[in-house]
C-alpha cells in the first residue's frame, strides 16, 4: 500500500531541516585527539602520496591520522574559512608565497620557541632558501617540505633535428647565448624558441638574475623601475614582442606554457622542476639545464612550501601539533615525497625527487646545495596576492606589445608604491600584535 | 438572567437582547477548522524557505552591512572603520573600471540575449516538426555549466586555428586575438554569454507566445492587419510580462557576471574585463579586505535595487497583464 505523505511527515522533515545545520556545524569542528593535517591534492597520484604520508604518521605517532585534502585551486579559500572558524587542522600546508600574508595577520603560530626547546629538531638540515621562505619578520612560521629553483627545460629532439648540441648541463648560458640559440631555433608557425607564462612568477627569475627585485631592500617602495629590473623586463618582453620567438599568446591562462612545450615544437621552457612529473609524458627527448645567467648570475626564483601550526592551536593540542609537524617534515616522510617524483624535498638528508633519466634532472639538488648555478628565495610581501594581481594584469600588455616595457612600469609603479606602503602598515600591525 | 432572555412579564412582547460576545460558544465549525489546519500546513511547508532565506540571504545582507563598517582582515579582530570603506571607493580606479566594464557588459549582453531569445522563440512557435528536439538542443547551452562553456570558448577564440577566426577567414576577415585584445576581449565575453544565456529567455518567450489567444490574430487579420502589425500590436504587448521578467532577471544576472571573465580573460588585459563581482571576490578573499569588499557589494546591491526599482515603476506603464 503506497505511503501517504501526512502532516506528521512534513513536521518530521521540517525538524530534520532545522536540525541539519546544527549537525553539520558539529561535524565541522576539529576532531579531538587525532593527528589532523591539511594539504592540497589535485590528482589521484597526489592523493596516493598523501595516503602514504598518513600511513607513515600513524606508524610513527600511534594515533589516527586525518588528512584533509583539497584541490589546490580551492585550498587557500578553504584554509581561510577554517582558520577563521577555528576548525583548521592541527597542522596545515602553506605555500611559501602566502606565508607572510598569513603570518602578518596572526593566523599562524611562530615556531621559534618550539624549535629552540626541541633538541631533536635539526633546523640546519633544511636548505637555506626554504628557511628564508619559511620566515616572516625574522621568525620561522613553517617547516619546509619542498623547495626548488626555476630551471630551463630543453626539447632535445628539436635541437637534434637542427643539428644543435644541447646547452651545458652545469654551466648556465648567458642571456645573449640563450637568446641567440632561441632565435636560431625559431621558425614560426612550425616551431618556436621559448615559452613561459606572462606572470610575475616567471618574470621575477629574470629580474633576480639581472640583480633587480620587485621591491627595494626594505620593501618600502617598488623597484621595477630600477635599471636592473628594467633590463630584465625589456629582455623578456623583447623575446615576445620584438624577437617573436614565443608561440602566439591566445589567452592569459598561466598553464599555457607547459601546454605549448608539450606540443613538441618549442625549444625551451622556463618552469619549476615540479613539472618534471608532467613533462615525463612528452613524446620527445627532453632534459633540464640551469636557468640562463644575467648580470647577477643564474639566480632564478626558488619557491617552496611547508607545514605550519594555526595560531589557535594551544595546550595539549600544541604538543601534538608540533610532533605531527616534525613527523610530516621528517627525512623519512620527505623520502616518501621524493620517491613520488613530484618535487624536491626541503631537507639535505632526504632523497632526490628527480632521478635520471633524463640525465640532468639531478641538478636540482646541486643547485639548491649551492654546487652549481644558483637561486634566489622568492621575496614576497604581506599583501602579495594584491601585488601579484596588479602585476599580472599590467605586465601582459608589454608582452602583447600593446605598451612598451617603460610605459608598463611607469603606469604600475605608483600603485606598486601604494601596495608597499600597505605592506609596511601590515608589518607594523604585526609587530604591535606581538 | 437566562441567556439573552429576561423573564417575561404579562403584556410584554418577547424581546431578544443582543449578547456582548459575537462568537458563539463551543468549537468552530468544521470548515474553519480545516482552513486553519491548511494555513498551518502552508506555513510549515514555507518554513524551510523562510529559514533558508533568513540564513543564506537576509542574514548575509545584514552581515555585509555591518562588515562594511569594519576594518577586518579575517584573522585579526575587526576594528570599527565608520564609513571609511565607502569613501575609499571614490579613490579606487579599479572599482570604477570594474563598474564601467560591468555596465558595458550589461548594456550589450542583455539586449542581444533578448533579441536572440525572442527570434528563436518566434521561430519555434511556428509549429516546426520535432519542436521538442529543437527546443532541447537550444536549451543545452543554458543547462551547461559556465566553467565548461568558458573552456570551450577559449578554444573557439584561439587566434590561429580557432573556429571563430577560421569562420571569419572564410569571408576574408582576419580575426583578432580575441581574449588578449584591448578592443575585443569584452565583446568576446559578451558573445559567449549571449550564446550561454539565450536559452532561458527563449523558453520564457515561447511560453508567453503560446499563451496568446489565437482569436486576437484572427480578428486582426479580419481587420486587414499585416503580419508585422500583428507582431507589433498583439505579440509585443501580450509578451510584455515575459519581456519584463526576462529583462529584470537578465540585468540582475549580468551585473553579477563572474565565472566567464575569471576563466577566459582573468579580468585582463589590464583591467579591461574585470567585473564588479570579480573585484569584490578578489578584495575579500585574495586581499583579505573584508570591510572594503562588503562596501563594494552593498554598492552593487544598491545599483541592482535602483535599476530593478525603476523597471518595476516602468512596468505599470509598459507591461500589459491580460486578466
Amino acid at each position: 500500500m503506497p505511503h501517504r505523505f501526512t502532516r506528521r511527515d512534513a513536521l518530521k522533515l521540517a525538524g530534520l531541516g532545522i536540525g541539519a545545520p546544527g549537525l553539520l556545524a558539529g561535524c565541522a569542528s576539529r576532531p579531538e585527539g587525532v593527528a589532523s593535517w591539511s594539504m592540497w591534492s589535485s590528482s589521484p597520484e597526489e592523493a596516493e602520496v598523501w595516503a602514504d604520508f598518513s600511513t607513515y604518521v600513524e606508524q610513527q605517532m600511534r594515533i589516527r591520522s586525518v588528512p584533509n585534502l583539497t584541490p589546490s585551486n580551492g585550498y587557500p579559500t578553504k584554509l581561510d574559512l577554517q582558520l577563521v572558524s577555528g576548525t583548521a587542522s592541527l597542522v596545515t600546508a602553506i605555500n611559501g608565497q602566502l606565508l607572510p600574508t598569513y603570518a602578518a595577520r596572526g593566523a599562524l603560530r611562530p615556531l621559534d620557541d618550539l624549535i629552540a626547546t626541541d633538541p631533536d629538531f635539526d633546523a640546519a638540515d633544511f636548505y637555506p632558501t626554504i628557511r628564508a621562505i619559511s620566515s616572516f619578520a625574522g621568525r620561522p612560521y613553517m617547516i619546509g617540505f619542498d623547495v626548488a629553483p626555476n630551471v630551463l627545460y630543453v626539447n632535445k629532439t628539436l635541437l637534434a633535428e637542427r643539428g644543435i648540441a644541447p646547452p651545458s648541463p652545469t654551466e648556465p648560458m648567458t642571456w645573449a647565448q640563450f637568446r641567440e640559440l632561441a632565435i636560431e631555433l625559431n621558425a614560426p608557425p612550425e616551431r618556436y624558441g621559448f615559452t613561459c607564462t606572462l606572470e610575475i612568477d616567471d618574470l621575477v627569475s629574470w629580474i633576480y638574475s639581472a640583480g633587480g627585485n620587485v621591491m627595494n631592500a626594505d620593501a618600502t617602495a617598488g623597484a621595477l623601475d630600477e635599471p636592473e629590473a628594467m633590463e630584465a623586463i625589456d629582455f623578456l618582453v623583447g623575446l615576445f614582442a620584438r624577437d617573436k620567438i614565443t608561440p602566439p599568446i591566445a589567452n592569459l591562462i598561466p598553464t599555457n606554457s607547459r601546454a605549448n612545450f608539450m606540443e613538441g615544437n618549442v625549444a625551451f621552457m622556463q618552469n619549476g622542476p615540479w613539472q618534471v612529473v608532467n613533462v615525463r609524458k612528452a613524446e620527445f627527448e627532453w632534459d633540464i639545464v640551469p636557468f640562463p645567467a644575467g648580470a647577477a648570475g643564474s639566480t632564478p626564483r626558488v619557491s617552496g612550501s611547508g607545514f605550519a601550526i594555526p595560531a589557535a592551536v594551544e595546550g595539549a593540542d600544541l604538543e601534538l601539533a608540533w610532533t605531527l609537524l616534525k613527523t610530516l617534515t621528517s627525512t623519512d616522510a620527505l623520502n616518501i615525497y621524493a620517491a613520488a617524483g613530484r618535487n624536491n624535498p626541503a631537507r639535505y638528508s632526504a632523497g632526490s625527487a628527480f632521478q635520471p633519466p633524463p640525465a640532468n634532472v639531478g641538478i636540482v639538488q646541486r643547485i639548491l646545495a649551492g654546487e652549481l648555478a644558483g637561486g634566489h628565495p622568492f621575496e614576497v610581501t604581506t599583501n602579495w596576492n594584491q601585488v601579484k594581481q596588479m602585476l599580472n594584469q599590467d605586465l601582459p600588455r608589454g608582452f602583447l606589445g600593446q605598451l612598451t616595457p617603460a610605459e608598463v612600469v611607469t603606469g604600475l609603479t605608483p600603485r606598486l608604491d601604494v601596495l608597499m606602503t600597505q605592506h609596511q602598515d601590515n608589518v607594523r600591525l604585526a609587530e604591535l600584535r606581538k | 438572567m437566562n441567556g439573552g432572555w429576561r423573564d417575561l412579564e404579562e403584556g410584554d412582547v418577547a424581546v431578544q437582547t443582543v449578547p456582548r460576545t459575537t462568537s458563539p460558544p463551543g468549537p468552530p465549525p468544521p470548515r474553519r477548522r480545516r482552513r486553519d489546519g491548511q494555513a498551518r500546513a502552508a506555513w510549515l511547508f514555507l518554513l524551510p524557505s523562510f529559514i533558508g532565506f533568513a540564513v543564506f540571504t537576509a542574514g548575509p545582507v545584514v552581515a555585509a552591512g555591518v562588515i562594511s563598517l569594519l576594518d577586518w582582515n579575517l584573522f585579526s579582530p575587526p576594528t570599527f572603520a565608520g564609513l571609511n570603506n565607502f569613501w575609499r571607493l571614490g579613490d579606487d580606479p579599479t572599482f570604477w573600471s570594474a563598474l564601467v566594464n560591468t555596465a558595458y557588459f550589461t548594456l550589450a549582453s542583455v539586449p542581444l540575449t533578448i533579441a536572440v531569445s525572442l527570434a528563436l522563440a518566434l521561430l519555434l512557435n511556428r509549429g516546426l516538426r520535432r519542436i521538442a528536439v529543437f527546443r532541447s538542443l537550444l536549451l543545452l547551452p543554458y543547462a551547461t555549466i559556465t566553467v565548461a562553456v568558458a573552456f570551450v570558448w577559449i578554444w573557439l577564440y584561439i587566434p590561429t586555428g580557432g573556429l571563430v577566426n577560421a569562420a571569419l577567414g572564410l569571408v576574408g576577415i582576419d580575426g583578432p586575438a580575441w581574449l588578449v585584445s584591448d578592443t575585443w576581449a569584452m565583446p568576446a565575453l559578451i558573445l559567449m554569454s549571449v550564446w550561454k544565456g539565450f536559452g532561458f529567455g527563449m523558453v520564457v518567450f515561447l511560453a508567453g507566445l503560446q499563451a496568446i489567444p489565437q482569436q486576437l490574430y484572427e480578428a486582426a487579420r479580419v481587420d486587414g492587419a499585416s503580419p508585422w502589425q500583428g507582431f507589433r500590436s498583439i505579440t509585443i504587448p501580450m509578451l510584455s510580462p515575459s519581456f519584463f521578467f526576462v529583462i529584470v532577471t537578465s540585468i540582475i544576472g549580468s551585473f553579477q557576471v563572474f565565472d566567464q571573465a575569471l576563466i577566459m580573460t582573468n579580468g585582463g588585459p589590464g583591467t579591461g574585463t574585470t567585473t564588479l563581482v570579480m573585484y569584490i571576490y578578489r578584495t575579500g578573499f585574495e586581499n583579505y579586505d573584508q570591510g572594503y569588499a562588503a562596501a563594494q557589494s552593498l554598492v552593487l546591491f544598491a545599483f541592482i535595487a535602483v535599476i530593478t526599482g525603476i523597471q518595476f515603476l516602468l512596468q505599470r506603464r509598459l507591461v500589459h497583464y491580460d486578466n
